[in-house]
Order: C-alpha cells, then sequence, then structure tokens
C-alpha cells in the first residue's frame, strides 16, 4: 500500500482548527474537523489519516463532524486520533472499529511521596525489579489465573470484582473512569474464544507502544490543579499505558466477524471495509455494545493489576508498604473507547454514542463525572509521550464540550512507521542514548525499543499546545520519564 | 516470498507465490516471522491441523491468520511450517512448531490482531499476490 500525500480540500477554520468540506465526497453527512497547528497539518498531510476522517463523515446518524486531535495518524477504517459521535434516534451506528482492536486502552497515573532525590540511586534496581515482576512482551501470561466463571464476574462488575479479592481499594474505583466498572456489560456476549485469550492476561503490560514508567514531575503550569491532583515538583510517579489485551482484541474481531455483512443487510453504504458498523439499535449493535463494555471492565481490572504490581515492586525497594508511599491514583482514563453520553449539539441537549479512537476524554470542572475531589478544576487527561520527552497531565475544559464531544488528544502520535524506526535505528543502542538522556529503558525487544524510540513520535509538547489552545484540555503538569518498562 | 512493507503504527506483509496454497502457507511463516525474530529455531515437534470452511480468499486467508494467531495466544505455539491444501471445501492445513521458549526464541511483536484494512488476495500474472495489514 503506498504512502501518499493527502490532495483533498483543507480549510483553515482558526489557527488551530482546519476543515475538510463534507463537498469533499458523495456520501460525507458531515464536515471533517482537524485540530493541528500550521506545523502539525503539514506532517498529518503526509499520510491517508485525513482521507480516513472524510470516510468516517460517511457514517449513519454521525453528529456536528468527524473530529481529528493533533495526534491524528494512519490507522485502519478510523485514523487513530479521531471522535465521532452518533445520535440513535437519527439511525446512528456504533462501529466497533471507531473504538479499535484494544478496547479501553488507556492511561493511568500514580503518585507517590518519593522525590527524585530518594530515587535517584535505587533507579536501577527499582526499574529492574518493575520488569521482573509485571510481565511484558509476547507470549507473557500474568500471575493472575481467572476460569471462565470468575472472568464473567470480572467483566460484569470491573474492579469491584479486584476490591472484592483484596486488589483494589476505595480509593483506587473513586480515581477511575466510570468507578472501573461501565454498567450495561454483557459478559454472556463475550465468545469463550475472547475469555480464554483474557483468562492469563490480566495483569500484563503487553507490548507495542504499552509502558510502565517511573516518571518525576518535571514542571507545574496549574498549581491549584496540580495541588488537588496531589502532584508536586520533583515528586516519583508511575505512569501505565496498557488495555484489554487479548480478551479485548478478540471481541473486535469477532464484532468485525458478525458485521461483515451488517453494512448490506442495513443499506449503509461504506468507502472502507474496515469502518463496519451496525444501527445501534440493531442486535449486532446492542451485541457488540454489552461485549465492548465487558472488555472495558476487563482494561481496567488489567490497568488495575498492573498498578499493583508496581506497588509491590516499590514497596520491596524502598522498605515500606504502598500506603505507607502515598502510591494513590491520580487517575486512570480510556482513550480507545465508545460511550453514551450527553451533549449538547445541532442546537439541542442529546445523548449520543461517541467513539473515541485514540482520543480522551476530557470533561471540564463540574461535570456530574468527574470526581468530586477534581469537581472545581476539571476531570484529568492523561496524555502519554514518548519515552525520552515528556508525558503529560492535563485537565478538561468546556472548549471539550463545545466542539470535540469532551474530548481531547491522546498522546504524541507517530512521525515514523515502526519499519521506518527499525532502519532509523540500525547500528545504534537506543537503550544507552536514553541512559544517556537519564532514562533507563529495559524491554523485551530490541526491535520494540527501536520501533518505539523517541525520535518515532511527533513532539507531545507541540500536541498538546494545540489542545491547550484551543481551549479543549489545559496544561497541569509536564511529566519526565526516568525508568521505562516496555514489551 | 513475503517482505514486510509499513503502515504508520502497525506493519503490512506483502506474499507472493506462484500456487495459492503456497500463498497462504508463506502468509504463516510472515505473521510468525513478525512474533519470533529468529524463526528457523523453531521445531517442528508438535502438529496442528487447521480446517476452515471456504469463503472469498481474502476472508480465508483473514481467518487463517486469525486462527494461527489465536492458537499462538492461547497456547503459546509457534509453528514454522505449513503444509496448506486449498480447494473447494475450504482450507486443510498441517502446522509444526513447538511451545514458546523465551530462552531459545527471539520474541519481537505482539500481534493484536489481523486487520481488514487493505486486505487482499488477487490473481496476477501467472501467480498469486497477498497484503494484509496487522495490529500491532
Amino acid at each position: 500500500m503506498p504512502t501518499e500525500m493527502f490532495s483533498g480540500p483543507l480549510e483553515r477554520v482558526s489557527d488551530c482548527c482546519w476543515r475538510i468540506p463534507r463537498s469533499y465526497k458523495t456520501g460525507m453527512r458531515v464536515d471533517g474537523l482537524i485540530y493541528a497547528d500550521d506545523n502539525l497539518i503539514q506532517q498529518i498531510r503526509g499520510d491517508q489519516a485525513l482521507e480516513q476522517v472524510a470516510n468516517v463523515a460517511f457514517l449513519p446518524g454521525i453528529q456536528h463532524a468527524s473530529l481529528a486531535m493533533p495526534d491524528i495518524h494512519w490507522g485502519y477504517g478510523f485514523c487513530i486520533g479521531g471522535v465521532c459521535a452518533t445520535d440513535p434516534e437519527e439511525e446512528g451506528v456504533i462501529s466497533p472499529g471507531g473504538v479499535g482492536y484494544d478496547i479501553n486502552c488507556g492511561v493511568r497515573l500514580v503518585r507517590s511521596n518519593v522525590f527524585f532525590e530518594d530515587v535517584k540511586r535505587r533507579l536501577q534496581d527499582l526499574v529492574e525489579e518493575l520488569f521482573q515482576q509485571v510481565p511484558a512482551g509476547v507470549g507473557r501470561d500474568g500471575k493472575y489465573h481467572f476460569n471462565k466463571k470468575e472472568l464473567r464476574q470480572l467483566l460484569r462488575d470491573g474492579t469491584e470484582f479486584l476490591q472484592r479479592r483484596g486488589l483494589a481499594t476505595d480509593g483506587d474505583l473513586d480515581y477511575t473512569e466510570a468507578r472501573g466498572r461501565i454498567d450495561g456489560a454483557e459478559p454472556q456476549n463475550v465468545s469463550d474464544r475472547a475469555l480464554e485469550r483474557g483468562s492469563k492476561q490480566c495483569g500484563t503490560l503487553g507490548s507495542g507502544n504499552h509502558f510502565l514508567e517511573v516518571q518525576v514531575v518535571d514542571a507545574v503550569f496549574d498549581e491549584t490543579a496540580a495541588r488537588a491532583m496531589g502532584l508536586k515538583r520533583n515528586m516519583v510517579c508511575v505512569m501505565i499505558h496498557s488495555g484489554s489485551r487479548g480478551l479485548g482484541y478478540q471481541v473486535c474481531d469477532d464484532a468485525l466477524k458478525t458485521l461483515r455483512k451488517a453494512p448490506e443487510k442495513y443499506g449503509i453504504q461504506l468507502p472502507d471495509r474496515q469502518l463496519a458498523c451496525a444501527p445501534i439499535n440493531s442486535p449486532e449493535g446492542q451485541h457488540y455494545i454489552g461485549a465492548m463494555r465487558a472488555a472495558a471492565n476487563y482494561a481496567w481490572c488489567n490497568r488495575q493489576l498492573l498498578m499493583w504490581q508496581a506497588r509491590e515492586s516499590f514497596a520491596k525497594i524502598f522498605g515500606r508498604n504502598w500506603q505507607d508511599l502515598q502510591m494513590n491514583l491520580v487517575y486512570d482514563v480510556a482513550h480507545n473507547i465508545a460511550k453514551f453520553e450527553e451533549h449538547s449539539t445541532g442546537g439541542k441537549q442529546r445523548r449520543v454514542w461517541v467513539h473515541r479512537k485514540g482520543a480522551t476524554r476530557a470533561f471540564p470542572a463540574d461535570h456530574p463525572e468527574t470526581p468530586d475531589r477534581y469537581a472545581q478544576i476539571g476531570q484529568p487527561v492523561l496524555i502519554p509521550g514518548d519515552m525520552g520527552r515528556a508525558s503529560w497531565v492535563l485537565v478538561g475544559r468546556p472548549g471539550s464540550m463545545d466542539h470535540t464531544f469532551g474530548t481531547a488528544c491522546h498522546g504524541a502520535g507517530r512521525r515514523m512507521s515502526r519499519t521506518a524506526a527499525v532502519r532509523h535505528a540500525k547500528g545504534r543502542r537506543i537503550d544507552q542514548e536514553l541512559a544517556g538522556r537519564g532514562v533507563i529503558a529495559k524491554a523485551r525487544s530490541w526491535k520494540g525499543l527501536a520501533e518505539e524510540q523517541p525520535d518515532a513520535y511527533k513532539d507531545v509538547n507541540l500536541v498538546v499546545d494545540v489542545v491547550h489552545r484551543a481551549d479543549l484540555a489545559r496544561k497541569v503538569a509536564r511529566m519526565r520519564p526516568i525508568g521505562v518498562i516496555k514489551g | 516470498m513475503y517482505e514486510v512493507f509499513e503502515h504508520t503504527a502497525d506493519l503490512g506483509l506483502r506474499v507472493r507465490a506462484s500456487k495459492l496454497n503456497d500463498l497462504f502457507s508463506e502468509s504463516a511463516h510472515g505473521l510468525f516471522s513478525m512474533i519470533v525474530a529468529n524463526l528457523d529455531a523453531v521445531r517442528g515437534v508438535t502438529k496442528r491441523k487447521v480446517s476452515l470452511p471456504a469463503d472469498d480468499y481474502d476472508l480465508l486467508l483473514f481467518d487463517w491468520l486469525s486462527e494461527l494467531l489465536y492458537t499462538f495466544e492461547t497456547e503459546h505455539l509457534v509453528f514454522s511450517q505449513f503444509n496448506v491444501d486449498i480447494n473447494n471445501e475450504g482450507l486443510e492445513a498441517i502446522c509444526r512448531g513447538e511451545s514458546l521458549e523465551p530462552e531459545r526464541h527471539l520474541t519481537d511483536h505482539e500481534v493484536k490482531a489481523i486487520t481488514y484494512h487493505g486486505l487482499k488476495v488477487e490473481h496476477i500474472n501467472s501467480g498469486w499476490l497477498a497484503e494484509v495489514i496487522v495490529d500491532i
């Protein structure tokens, strides 16, 4: 498949928003709107991501616009970094491709009362211990195994299931999106194959762009919000990026197979097979929604167990239990998910299915779904960057409700393909280069590290600047990686 | 013959063969080469049979690779030899390989899924061409 520049029409809306008019292609129901500055839009034009933004505009029931965040890149069907809201009252559809294979891939941030000065000398030991304890990479089972009956309970109850087993606290639930459990999960809609893939993988990192990082708060931009989150300059934190593992991938796979014939059955014209979808109120649509919610609950359990293992590793290295180390959850938020939410669009309030495919929910202050502690500041938005530069903590802003169905970006976005990154790394030792920048990185695979090297990503700072300027989310703190665990 | 091609966040597999059966076995080889970097080190000591009902060739390729990925994920079996027979009934294959051993096998990518994006199986000139993108 050749990589071609996007040659369609692109109109400037503002200094950080661009439009693909619906007149571009017959069949587009709404415009495409892309949040990017002059610099990023040039990079974004380099592949077919914008074509995909236009294609998503074909989906029945789509509201306002097919939206894209500044970190968009070429996906399959949907671009990564896309947002699409569909209204069931207007024959809206649900599309597994608009969620992705890794259902509820997301990020969590854990703080501590340890500061950079305290950890510097122990960092090597800490990273080694985390690397030993946290299963990562291909074909590695976790230490938590669940039989089918237990898994079904986990899929229904999410993090509450782990709490009953002493593997999660009230605080963990309070600071997880949806309290780590979406209602309406239908474990019986999850196939035996998916259950088998998930039985030994809860509490494992996986590979690709997933990571567990030891980070320090490098700079604080909003003191009030940082204080509400318990973040201080030079504080050591843990950021975890993973999703629903094989269980979620299989749920997506099963749904795409079921939906192979659905567009034809329901008379839906699609420009790309990977956009397969079904009306929200159809049996196929409802079946997927129940399974997707179950997989989302699994993902929250996965990140909870990853955090639990990180807490144990810290406790071992510092000789104090995690409660003493105050390793409390700051927040956990999904960036691959579809949720039924209330938004104001087209001049009225309506409940829409917001598909966020590589895009993070960013609800502003006083939103009912934001935990009380953050009611004044807005929901924390966690943006992982690359392993050499930075990650970010933001908070949702009212602009997100006005323009992007309560959504901001989800990461840096790739600049290089995996193969190009490996070529770029030829003859280099990425781990040694990172060590020179003060980052201890441990990975199961050299290639994995090469593919994920900082140069392979756009500068996350530029991406975050755009969502900040567009008032989708506001900068709170910049995080600097010091220890990285990868698959 | 297969090659890995670029797709921003993921990987593509382009396969050429003179016979359809070989196209499918080469595709499987290509898939496992993404998972284990030194596929030559995988011994053919365990045998598995795969049977799939007939479908369009592109969808059959999708189902074939998905089946292998599922077996790998649930049983940690790595395959390196494939004997594929495609006829009007569908696909029958004998796969040979062994259990994943991290000490001997250099694990590489975790393939999350086979995708439909750009999926194709084509009869061109005197041979066959397949393209498939996998989610990493």
